[in-house]
């Protein structure tokens, strides 16, 4: 069985895929992870999931977040002088950064 | 892990499904993100009307997608509540519908008109912003990743809410009245958002000795008010008398806690205030119109093995 | 020829009014279909169904926008096509203007079910538009429809294996003839300025026109032949009823419905529901009570 192994750097971050392995089990799934995925790199935990139980849907399937103008629900688009709040400047900033990834600013 | 342990290790993002915590944590913890799920559902709740009502299509169109955001974050915090392996997302919403849940106040009181909603998309909004940023150090995880997710979309809310204010109040004279006299009516209840200072919360000192909390009920009214006061008096709201706010030396606001009403609070708190009582109840009836629904797809049902995540202490 | 015709001012009198009639149709079916969906806002099974549904009714609403847009081209304006046009001027079908009772959920997904099979045929017969806006935007809103029509194809099945086939059933029985004034003759709308002693023209030679003139190249007899070729199969595939006869010569089935299944109350000539108006005072509320006179933009100008 392959199983998608899935790394979390620290204690707090988020779990990322890092590779695969070949397994008979979970238990031995999560013994070679540890050794093929996190002998150096810094680790905190790791998970494994049956690559048979992943579903995967791509942009050649759907056109995620839509393709008509949404950018009424991005905080750019609202135009203001008003000095926000910082956390409120932060957000904006996040989704002007998210915008330009897309490709839609 | 023995509760002096997590006192100890408390900090932000510390603990996850991983680690085996006491039950006190767990419920603490429990209590407040159901509190913050709930609120995100009620919310919406007392918005999703003004879908329909608004005047213009893409001020529809931003309300559809604020709702949404809000249904989207309930997801996430009722997820991230249910990972303490104390009470099921099902469970929780049960008790949201049966009057159990516990929501914050500002969604127990009805809003009728159209510059009302400017009330909690720019006031409301932006308290729970503030608030929202300090809990991305939270020490349980899963809440602090919801944050991360919630404080990215958020932005967008505050400045729709801040769009409708501006609008209201460069527009016809009836519009900057209808929206001074909602502000006037809305103000003690955005005020007492932040809840009752410090010396009386009961939960405070333990969820912040554990780091769920990282910032006072003090300090975060503090904060709004610091950013909020010039924001409202900059489009022409006059601040009303009551309650009585004085700025001390150190530039903290004080507030004649006497003038707010904190026996309406309280009755809110219950769950027993008659307009709250009324959103809840709507909400149930349409919750059980759809059970059947739920019945058929058997949505809730966990596949074998899988227990709740934690194991009892 | 495709998208050759870029300015109304390149139409005689009456390919102008059956251009803008045509556009009536299609910006007022997709408002008044995502003003009900709206409704199911906080209101669905599950949170996540709740989500799926909120996505279908803004980008529904992005679709009204590009069509009402377009109509910008004989000048009119949102604030006066939305909020300040006489009700019995919308010409949606009546099928989107049904109430949705509390809880019924088979409702919802039948009626997305059928609507969004008549819009992908419709689409299809508008990609090769003579007038240059309309083909140039039925790419964008064919790319979300896809999503919808699989969303609702999924929960159709999943709903028609129990209870659900039931209550399946009955909204197929009440919304069938209403979906039927789909594909019904649009009349035009009376314009401001036209003289009140002037005939309006009668929509069968609306409908003739928009078909002569290539702003549609199918006729609606053959776009309602495709959806109930279409729709019949599929529902009665799941186990339901629907008012079609099939027709076998040989290997080849065809479904008919027969013209007396139409609701009474077709929206395309005016006629309506209801329902209809208490949704219309409903969503015009706001905007009567501050005594707007403009509707506000916050996106710019759809491409």
């Amino acid at each position: 069985m392959i199983w998608e192994v899935f790394r979390q750097e620290q204690r707090g971050d988020y779990h990322t895929h890092c590779g695969n392995v070949h397994a008979p089990d979970r238990e031995m799934a999560k013994q070679f992870a540890a050794i093929q995925h996190a002998r150096r790199k810094p680790t905190h935990s790791i998970w494994v999931v049956p690559k048979d139980e992943i579903g995967e849907l791509d942009a050649e399937e759907t056109s995620f977040g839509g393709v008509t103008d949404k950018s009424y629900r991005w905080a750019p688009t609202y135009k203001s002088d008003l000095d926000h709040a910082s956390e409120v400047i932060d957000s904006e900033g996040q989704q002007a950064e998210a915008e330009k990834q897309r490709g839609d600013a | 892990m023995e509760i002096d342990t997590v006192k100890e290790r408390a900090g932000p993002r510390e603990f996850s499904a991983a680690d085996e915590m006491p039950l006190e944590y767990r419920e603490a913890a429990t209590r407040m993100i159901e509190f913050h799920a709930n609120s995100e559902i009620m919310g919406a709740y007392l918005e999703r009307p003004f879908i329909r009502e608004a005047p213009s299509i893409d001020r529809k169109l931003a309300y559809s997608a604020k709702v949404q955001d809000e249904i989207g974050h309930g997801q996430l915090l009722y997820r991230a509540a249910e990972s303490l392996g104390v009470k099921t997302r099902e469970e929780m919403l049960d008790d949201l519908a049966n009057g159990k849940g516990k929501f914050l106040n500002c969604f127990h009181y009805p809003m009728k008109s159209w510059p009302e909603t400017a009330m909690i998309a720019f006031f409301v909004d932006g308290a729970a912003m503030r608030r929202q940023a300090t809990l991305r150090r939270t020490s349980w995880e899963p809440y602090a990743h919801a944050m991360d997710k919630v404080c990215f979309e958020e932005g967008f809310h505050v400045k729709h809410g801040e769009s409708i204010l501006a609008e209201l109040m460069t527009g016809s004279k009836k519009e900057q009245e209808m929206t001074q006299e909602v502000f006037e009516m809305w103000w003690p209840r955005i005020i007492q958002f932040f809840g009752p200072t410090d010396d009386k919360s009961t939960h405070h000192d333990f969820s912040a000795d554990v780091g769920l909390k990282t910032q006072s009920n003090d300090d975060l009214r503090n904060l709004f008010l610091r950013e909020y006061i010039p924001k409202a008096e900059k489009y022409g709201l006059e601040i009303p008398d009551e309650p009585r706010i004085r700025q001390r030396d150190d530039g903290t606001y004080e507030v004649e806690e006497g003038d707010l009403d904190w026996d309406e609070f309280f009755t809110i708190a219950k769950n027993e205030y008659e307009p709250g009582l009324g959103q809840i109840n709507g909400r149930k009836e349409a919750q059980k119109a759809v059970q059947w629904v739920r019945d058929t797809l058997e949505w809730e049902n966990a596949p074998e093995g899988a227990a709740k995540p934690q194991a009892a202490d | 020829m495709a998208g050759e015709i870029e300015s109304v001012d390149e139409l005689d009198a009456d390919e102008q009014e059956a251009l803008e009639t045509l556009l009536f149709s299609l910006a007022d079916d997709e408002f008044v279909f995502a003003e009900r969906y709206t409704e199911w806002q906080v209101r669905s099974p599950t949170l996540e169904s709740d989500l799926a549904l909120s996505n279908n009714a803004q980008d529904e609403l992005g679709h009204a926008r590009l069509w009402y847009d377009v109509l910008e081209d004989f000048g009119h304006e949102e604030h006066e096509l939305v909020y300040e046009r006489d009700p019995e001027n919308w010409r949606h079908s009546t099928l989107v203007e049904q109430e949705f009772l509390e809880g019924d959920w088979a409702d919802a997904i039948l009626r997305h079910y059928l609507y969004d099979v008549a819009e992908e045929i419709r689409l299809e017969a508008l990609e090769g538009s003579s007038y240059a806006k309309i083909a140039g935007r039925v790419e964008k809103i064919q790319d979300e429809e896809r999503y919808h029509r699989e969303h609702a194809e999924s929960w159709m099945e999943r709903l028609a294996d129990g209870e659900g086939l039931e209550r399946l059933q009955e909204a197929v029985d009440r919304l069938f003839p209403h979906a039927m004034t789909l594909f019904e003759p649009c009349a035009p709308v009376p314009s401001a300025e036209e003289a009140s002693d002037d005939e309006p023209r009668a929509a069968e030679d609306v409908e003739e026109t928009v078909v002569e003139a290539g702003f549609r190249t199918e006729s609606l007899e053959e776009l309602r032949e495709e959806w109930v070729d279409t729709v019949c199969p599929y529902l009665e595939g799941l186990g339901l009823e629907t008012p079609a006869v099939e027709r076998v010569h040989f290997d080849e089935y065809e479904y008919e419905v027969e013209a007396d299944v139409v609701a009474d109350e077709r929206g395309r000539d005016g006629s309506h529901t209801d329902a209809w108006d208490d949704l219309h005072a409903e969503f015009t509320s706001t905007y009567r009570e501050l005594g707007r006179s403009q509707a506000t933009k916050i996106m710019e100008k759809p491409q």
